[in-house]
């Protein structure tokens, strides 16, 4: 049964494959020989083999251990944050959504800018001279905290994600909401039920597996932040909003370390292949 | 009337077929400022000179600060033919000119700009561009302030205790052009609200403390005033000195008592610009590019050279110019408009219309109508310019960003002095060896 | 099941105002002139003009904000519906015959978690040497690269979501795959395939660093484009200018977001949600 279909499957996946090697093939290739190689920008065309060398580098790196830290904490609090604010929102707004769907439409625009244009914004909205939050807090009570500094900056970027992508978390939350079958609620109401514990004993207990995605999705997303971040702070006061890409990054083209930014993304690549071999091995268990 | 006819036939196809080859010269400009507008202007008047083939024409090509020099550097790696000269500064000569190819300028070159200022465009003694816009830094300052706080006994009495509390040192108020280091800081210090509620400035300075590379450039007047470099004759790093130390500490004092935004460790020019410009700020150094939006927005800007140290008063300068690319597709024809743009008459005509060429001292006379800041700032580069040992080395773009990692780090309070200076030593001992 | 919708409008209000405050705040710049962005921070405009939109739409010396337009179209139209072109196929037999799940699947979900930059380089040698380099094609395929992973997620999803029964139907009456596939499996796909397309779209419009470092002039998108006004006058950042440019920069996407809001909340999510 399995085998009858193998030459049939090939064939089918091979527009994804074909493409991929096509646009892909020759990069990764030459990005693997790079990670394995003393390289920079004036020996892009001979780099010279030295083994696990800018592994040794890379793991070396003070750096490298903080970005990853940073990210960790980014993705988890972020995910954490967006998924309960958009929960909370979803089932408290979904009547007024039953009306007027038009709602959501509002809600969504801010995960339709793009994220390098938000970081823009929000290097406007701040800043303690021109930006209007600054100047609102100023005459109302007459000082405003200092949302850039060392001290701040890491709730300021936390919430800037989160109020960027709360919508999707709350989209999410909202179609299965939506599609948990009305007789259940029906019966549960006529039972004599109170909103409150039909919501925890039934109703979440039917999203948790939203719940579960979307918390893993945001994570992603939080985990390889670049875009706001880089253009709102760059890599932040003392080196404070280093993401992992943001270090790839400033090692590649800043430092022209070509190799060993190149390390760096291998083990970037391998250990999320890990993780989330992992995390659909539990979703299928869950699931069964 | 058969010959014309055919005659218009065969230009007709040769200019298409040249069209089709991209005959044209092909320049990448620093986008967005007054060296825009001065590079269109030269190149138009170039365009227009009778000996200019049609297939020598300059074409020019803009594309965005944002990323800049990073998109240059892959498009120089990997030898891109997009354009066949591009834009130069004095730190990253080093690190491009394996992309580049050295150029010759014109007999005048010389006696136009001055050796100083062709130096910046020269690495391991080859020319590899023709200098174009020179930077450095002024003191800009509030004179109505200044003057007030002059002409009042009780605010100079204040002055004075705040110098002692904070400095040790009971200095009296002087006037700008004047001014130490220290008193530099103690000026911020009398301006800045959470030292002097009674200040009618919100901050006594604003330093530009992003951890970029630029906002490097900036502060290294200051240090070097103290007698600062970046590594001795013998090539040892100098990095973890005294002089380096003092300065680092003093602006630290400055973050640490609020005489400088908060935010400021996040801020590059465009926000430390907006700062002084909405007349919360006494006093800053900035670049001299900024001149016209600063004295714009507040009319009563005196400016000058950075404050003075111990071993004199410097500001730092570095060199913009153009180059050859070395996968250029029409060498001769670049060749032939950078050799154009190295002559007086060029020069003129970029200062004219808004370039800030750094000139020899009898050609920007020649200015002296037009462009009288022109002369002001040539005797400062001439008078305090200053490069540091290694600044036009390979690498020296790379020293400047661990730099701008560690000394904005310690100043956002995440390191101490020493580790900061440890990291920079281990950095630029790896990178200038 | 009487629940009372008054408070629901207040927390709504506050969730869209606190949530849309830079798109509202960047709204009100984009309308105040030079002179009031500077003296007044504040939401309120005291004298509206249309003057920096002017100054976008009619600066043609070497900011062309239609060129820009058109290359983010074309380029965004290639990174969305290419990647469905490829992935459909694939999908199908992941899901009924868990075809690639444990390497295929996983690795180009990956690619979603991979800062693609570091790719830059090699695809900017090899792009200079097939002539893909500063195309709107070229561009394209990058972004259809970006959305692959997300594409394949969502019909992935999708795919699993339809019941089998009609396409054993389908088997018995002897339909092939290819015509299974064609005529019965990709109809029903079709609301997913059009929330595809909308957020690949999207995303493709909204990519940045691809777009600086692989054009340098004939096919910039709308996003690099807009960051050339960021500096329009000596290096200091004209808010004016600069948020009507986010504006224009953003509508497109924001339109098509907002027709297509009906078909975002419903099939997309219901896909995603499968994991």
């Amino acid at each position: 049964m399995v085998k009858k279909y193998k030459l049939e499957n090939a064939v089918l996946a091979s527009p994804t494959s074909l493409f991929l090697l096509a646009i892909l093939g020759f990069p990764v290739i030459l990005s693997l020989t790079y990670g394995f190689s003393e390289t920079s920008f004036e020996t892009l065309r001979s780099p010279e083999f030295s083994g696990l060398q800018n592994f040794r580098d890379v793991t070396a790196d003070k750096t490298f251990w903080q970005a990853a830290w940073f990210s960790l904490r980014f993705g988890t609090i972020t995910a954490v944050l967006e998924c309960a604010l958009g929960l909370a929102l979803a089932v408290y707004l979904a009547p007024l959504i039953q009306k007027h769907s038009w709602v959501v439409a509002i809600l969504i625009i801010p995960m339709i800018v793009a994220p390098a244009m938000m970081g823009l914004m929000y290097r406007l909205i701040l800043n303690e001279f021109a930006g209007p939050i600054p100047y609102y807090l100023y005459s109302w009570i007459g000082s405003s905290p200092a949302f850039l500094s060392p001290k701040n900056v890491f709730t300021t970027v936390i919430l800037a994600e989160t109020l960027q992508w709360t919508p999707f978390a709350f989209l999410l939350f909202l179609t299965a909401y939506q599609s948990i079958p009305q007789e259940i609620r029906e019966a549960a109401t006529v039972d004599g039920t109170r909103p409150w514990r039909l919501f925890w004993k039934i109703e979440f207990p039917l999203m948790l597996p939203t719940l579960f995605v979307a918390v893993f999705i945001r994570f992603i997303d939080g985990f390889r932040v670049f875009d706001n971040i880089y253009t709102l702070v760059g890599s932040g006061p003392g080196g404070s909003t280093t993401s992992m890409s943001i270090y790839i990054f400033e090692t590649f083209l800043r430092r022209g370390e070509i190799g060993k930014s190149m390390a760096a993304a291998i083990l970037l690549f391998v250990s999320a292949f890990v993780v989330l071999s992992v995390a659909q091995w539990l979703l299928r268990r869950a699931s069964r | 009337m058969k010959l014309t006819a055919k005659l218009l036939g065969v230009t007709a196809l040769s200019s298409l077929l040249t069209g089709a080859v991209h005959a044209e010269v092909t320049v990448l400009g620093w986008p967005g400022g007054p060296e825009e507008t001065a590079l269109r202007a030269a190149a138009e008047m170039y365009n227009a000179r009778a000996e200019v083939a049609d297939d020598d024409k300059v074409e020019l090509l803009f594309t965005s600060r944002d990323g800049f020099f990073d998109k240059l550097q892959v498009d120089l790696a990997a030898g891109s033919t997009a354009f066949d000269a591009n834009l130069l500064a004095t730190y990253s000569i080093g690190k491009y000119a394996p992309f580049l190819e050295p150029i010759p300028l014109s007999d005048e070159a010389g006696a136009v700009f001055g050796d100083t200022v062709l130096k910046t465009m020269q690495f391991e003694g080859a020319q590899y561009g023709v200098p174009t816009d020179l930077s450095l830094h002024f003191l800009y300052y509030r004179t109505d302030l200044i003057d007030a706080l002059m002409a009042d006994d009780a605010a100079k009495a204040k002055y004075t205790e705040i110098a002692q509390e904070h400095l040790g040192e009971a200095l009296a108020p002087k006037s700008p052009e004047d001014w130490s280091w220290l008193d530099f800081v103690a000026n911020a210090l009398y301006f800045s609200q959470s030292v002097n509620p009674d200040s009618p400035t919100r901050y006594g300075t604003v330093i530009q403390a992003k951890n970029l590379l630029f906002n490097m450039m900036v502060f290294h007047s200051w240090p070097r005033s103290y007698g600062a470099d970046w590594m001795d004759a013998d090539g040892n790093i100098t990095v973890d000195s005294e002089a380096y130390r003092t300065a680092l500490s003093m602006a630290n004092k400055l973050f640490e008592l609020g005489a400088t935004p908060p935010d400021s460790t996040s801020y590059e020019y465009a926000e430390a610009n907006a700062a002084y410009s909405s007349g919360q700020v006494a006093a800053m150094v900035q670049w001299n590019a900024a001149a016209n939006d600063l004295t714009g927005a507040q009319p009563d800007t005196g400016t000058f050279a950075p404050p003075s140290g111990p071993e004199g008063r410097f500001t730092h300068i570095h060199g913009l110019g153009l180059g050859l690319n070395a996968a250029a597709t029409n060498k001769d024809g670049a060749i032939a408009f950078l050799q154009w743009l190295s002559t007086e008459e060029a020069a003129i005509a970029y200062a004219k219309a808004g370039g800030a060429p750094g000139l020899a001292s009898a050609t920007a006379a020649k200015l002296a109508d037009d462009r009288p800041d022109l002369v002001q700032s040539g005797d400062y580069a001439s008078t305090y310019g200053f490069v540091m040992n290694g600044g036009t080395s390979a690498n020296a773009l790379s020293v400047y960003e661990a730099q701008a990692k560690e000394f904005t780090g310690f100043w956002a309070g995440t390191q101490d002095l020493d580790t900061a200076l440890g990291n920079t030593t281990a950095a630029m001992t790896e990178l200038l060896k | 099941m009487k629940r009372r919708i008054g408070p629901r409008w207040i927390v709504f209000i506050i969730a869209a105002f606190v949530m849309n405050f830079p798109v509202i705040a960047t709204f009100a710049t984009a309308f105040k002139g030079p002179r009031e962005v500077n003296l007044n921070p504040s939401l309120w405009i005291e004298a509206p003009t249309l003057e920096n939109f002017a100054t976008v739409l009619t600066i043609s010396d070497r900011l062309n904000v239609y060129d820009y337009l058109w290359n983010s179209l074309v380029a965004a139209l290639i990174g969305a519906i290419l990647p469905m072109i490829v992935a459909f196929p694939l999908a199908w037999p992941m899901v009924r015959r868990g075809y690639g799940r444990s390497i295929l699947f996983p690795a180009i979900v990956n690619l979603r978690a991979l800062p693609l930059i570091i790719f830059a380089i090699p695809i900017y040698l090899m792009y200079a040497t097939v002539g893909l380099l500063d195309t709107r094609l070229g561009l394209g395929l990058i972004l259809a690269i970006v959305n692959l992973p997300l594409t394949l997620m969502l019909l992935v999803n999708a795919i699993a979501d339809l019941p089998l029964e009609l396409e054993e139907a389908a088997r018995m009456d002897g339909a092939r795959t290819g015509r299974l596939l064609l005529r019965v499996v990709l109809p029903l796909c079709r609301p997913a395939l059009i929330t595809t397309f909308v957020f690949g779209f999207i995303t493709a419009w909204n990519e940045f660093l691809f777009g600086l470092m692989l054009t340098t002039s004939d096919a910039v998108p709308m996003t690099v484009g807009a960051s050339f006004f960021f500096a329009t006058s000596g290096g200091g950042v004209q808010w004016g200018v600069a948020a009507a440019v986010m504006v224009i920069a953003a509508l497109p996407p924001l339109l098509l977001g907002l027709i297509m809001y009906r078909r975002i909340t419903g099939s997309m999510v219901a896909g995603a949600v499968k994991g």
